[in-house]
């Protein structure tokens, strides 16, 4: 009698939480450039979830790219390919990485770990980095190793004269590099400690240097969505470390960047950038992730605010004084795009129409409907600075019913010839994108 | 509260009266770990509001089952509407409350959530002081 009278109440009350999280997100060509569209904030009794089915690739089915251009598959059968980096001498470098793994803290948690596995995110990285040799680039490596094992969820990779850097989730670990080598097998060496700890909830560091090679820069994630693991955990997190190459001392550049998951500089300028995945759970138009310049002890808002001044009533306590600091972000991406990999373009053969620009992949959204993302973006740069609609380069990573989806894009390079190479975390591809005649 | 027969019959039969107990309490520590968030904004705390939350339901979800095989093999056939509304109207403020506690951090609880812990709470001790008992035996015809 009790369960009878309890089961209409129930089945009302889980129809009460579909409808508040039925709310379709809107155009996401309101949400690019400098002055984003800003809907109100909203409170859900039910997370706001969809998220498609990992279906991986078919044999012969590819991503899609625009007239011109054609995309092949360069590498297949990776594990769990992150971050993508092209070597002096031609070699590519994928790092195989997923998260180090953490506890569920809340009931929640158990169906986020669920969610994320339908997706595919949920499989194993391969802790790893594995070379990939083009000798002729035909676009079929002739070559391929396992260049270095047994790292730590490693992300961000550069090479700075004869010293490869990798950033595991712990720290930054650097080892010699002979041009030509296809295995390292000598363990790094420490340069310096990176936060992790217990939750690691944004566990990759994204890394890149400047112009002379002195420093390298470190992009770390927050601890949380919107600090629900506690403020402690967040300390020295959300922010973009400068790291002195050669003593491994460090400090904190810039602040209040909620998962800052690639660091690059604009060529031209030499300007440091990066690509932002920013808060959830306020809806499906907030907040848009972004692209901005980082500015020396800037501070970009999380977890108090976002897009400069717009106050998260979430934290507490809250923080007034922070608030009116925080900087407006260069340029919205719209809203749960999850870029996850910045790069600059510098006038190579492609296409003439990405010369100048940064392309950037977009992981997808996992809660909004519609999906948004699932695609590589390029955005034109006028004069150092981000200008213009973005231009959809590689597509057709979502099914076509919206539901199911065959990869996810992440790492992006440049092979010598100038080719855009694309990982795929969820077809374990690496794909090239190159122009149907070359020399265009 | 009236004094309870030794039959072994009888105790069976208010099985579910028990875990109704147990769910309240579990519940009702809800509102005070919510009420310990709120004045400490420690993260830890909300977290046990959860986490308590979804254990009192559960353990509810066991009473009402009870209840059921109670009816079902003849131990009782009269409600004791009272209890029942109030033990009801808790579980389903608490279900609400367990989506409310499912957002992240200070509005997890503050204000909806605690609110709806201490009128959960409320219900549940007036529950309770009419002796969380969901039916009325046939051994006693009133009190169980």
């Amino acid at each position: 009698m009790r369960t009878r009278t309890l089961r209409p109440m129930a089945a009302l009350i889980s129809f009460a939480a579909l409808a508040a999280c039925s709310s379709k997100g809107g155009d996401p060509n309101r949400q690019y450039g400098s002055d984003p569209y800003l809907p109100e904030p909203r409170q859900y009794l039910m997370p706001p979830m969809s998220v498609p089915k990992a279906i991986g690739w078919n044999a012969g089915e590819t991503p899609t790219v625009p007239a011109g251009l054609k995309v092949e598959a360069l590498a297949t059968g990776l594990e769990h390919p992150r971050t993508l980096y092209t070597l002096p001498n031609g070699d590519i470098l994928v790092v195989e990485s997923n998260s180090p793994g953490t506890e569920p803290y809340r009931p929640k948690d158990f169906i986020a770990g669920k969610v994320k596995a339908r997706a595919g995110a949920g499989s194993k990285g391969g802790n790893r980095i594995t070379l990939l040799r083009d000798a002729d680039g035909a676009g079929s490596p002739k070559l391929r190793t396992i260049f270095i094992d047994h790292l730590n969820s490693p992300y961000g990779i550069v090479l700075v004269g004869d010293t490869l850097y990798v950033a595991n989730t712990d720290a930054i670990l650097a080892f010699n590099y002979a041009p030509g080598v296809t295995q390292i097998t000598s363990p790094g060496v420490k340069l310096a400690d990176l936060p992790a700890g217990r939750i690691d909830h944004h566990w990759t560091k994204s890394m890149t240097a400047n112009a002379d090679g002195s420093k390298l820069y470190v992009g770390v994630g927050s601890n949380s969505n919107i600090t629900e693991n506690g403020l402690d955990v967040e300390e020295g997190r959300a922010a973009i470390y400068e790291v002195d190459r050669l003593t491994g001392a460090k400090r904190i550049f810039a602040s209040g960047t909620r998962n800052p998951t690639s660091v690059a500089f604009e060529p031209q300028t030499h300007q440091l950038f990066a690509v932002v995945n920013e808060r959830d759970e306020i809806g499906p138009d907030l907040v848009p992730d972004y692209l901005t310049s980082i500015q020396q002890d800037g501070f970009y808002g999380w977890p108090y605010s976002y897009w400069g001044s717009h106050v998260d009533v979430r934290v507490h306590p809250q923080r007034p004084d922070l608030v009116a600091q925080a900087i407006k972000p260069d340029y919205g991406l719209s809203s749960h795009v999850a870029p996850l990999s910045l790069l600059f373009t510098e006038g190579q053969q492609l296409s003439p129409a990405f010369a100048n620009g940064a392309f950037i992949s977009e992981h997808g959204s996992w809660d909004r409907s519609p999906l948004n993302g699932y695609q590589v973006i390029f955005v034109s740069f006028v004069n150092g600075r981000p200008v213009g609609k973005p231009i959809s380069v590689v597509t057709g990573f979502l099914g076509k019913d919206n539901e199911t989806v065959h990869g996810r894009p992440v790492g992006l390079a440049l092979d010598r010839s100038g080719a855009l190479l694309v990982a795929d975390d969820v077809g374990n591809t690496v794909w090239r994108v190159s122009a149907t005649q070359p020399g265009i | 509260m009236p004094t309870q027969k030794p039959s072994g019959r009888c105790t069976r039969a208010l099985l579910h009266r028990r875990f109704t107990g147990a769910g309240a309490v579990l519940l009702i520590a809800a509102f005070a770990t919510d009420y310990a968030y709120y004045t400490t904004a420690l993260w830890q705390w909300a977290n046990f509001s959860a986490w308590l939350i979804t254990a009192g339901l559960i353990v509810t979800l066991v009473a009402s089952i009870l209840l059921l095989i109670n009816f079902a093999t003849g131990r009782t056939s009269r409600l004791n509407t009272g209890t029942l509304i109030l033990v009801t109207a808790a579980a389903v403020l608490s279900l609400v409350n367990a989506f409310v506690h499912s957002r992240d951090a200070w509005t997890s609880v503050v204000p909806q959530g605690i609110l709806l812990s201490a009128v959960s709470t409320i219900l549940l001790l007036l529950a309770g002081a009419r002796g969380w008992s969901l039916a009325k035996s046939h051994t006693t015809g009133d009190q169980p």
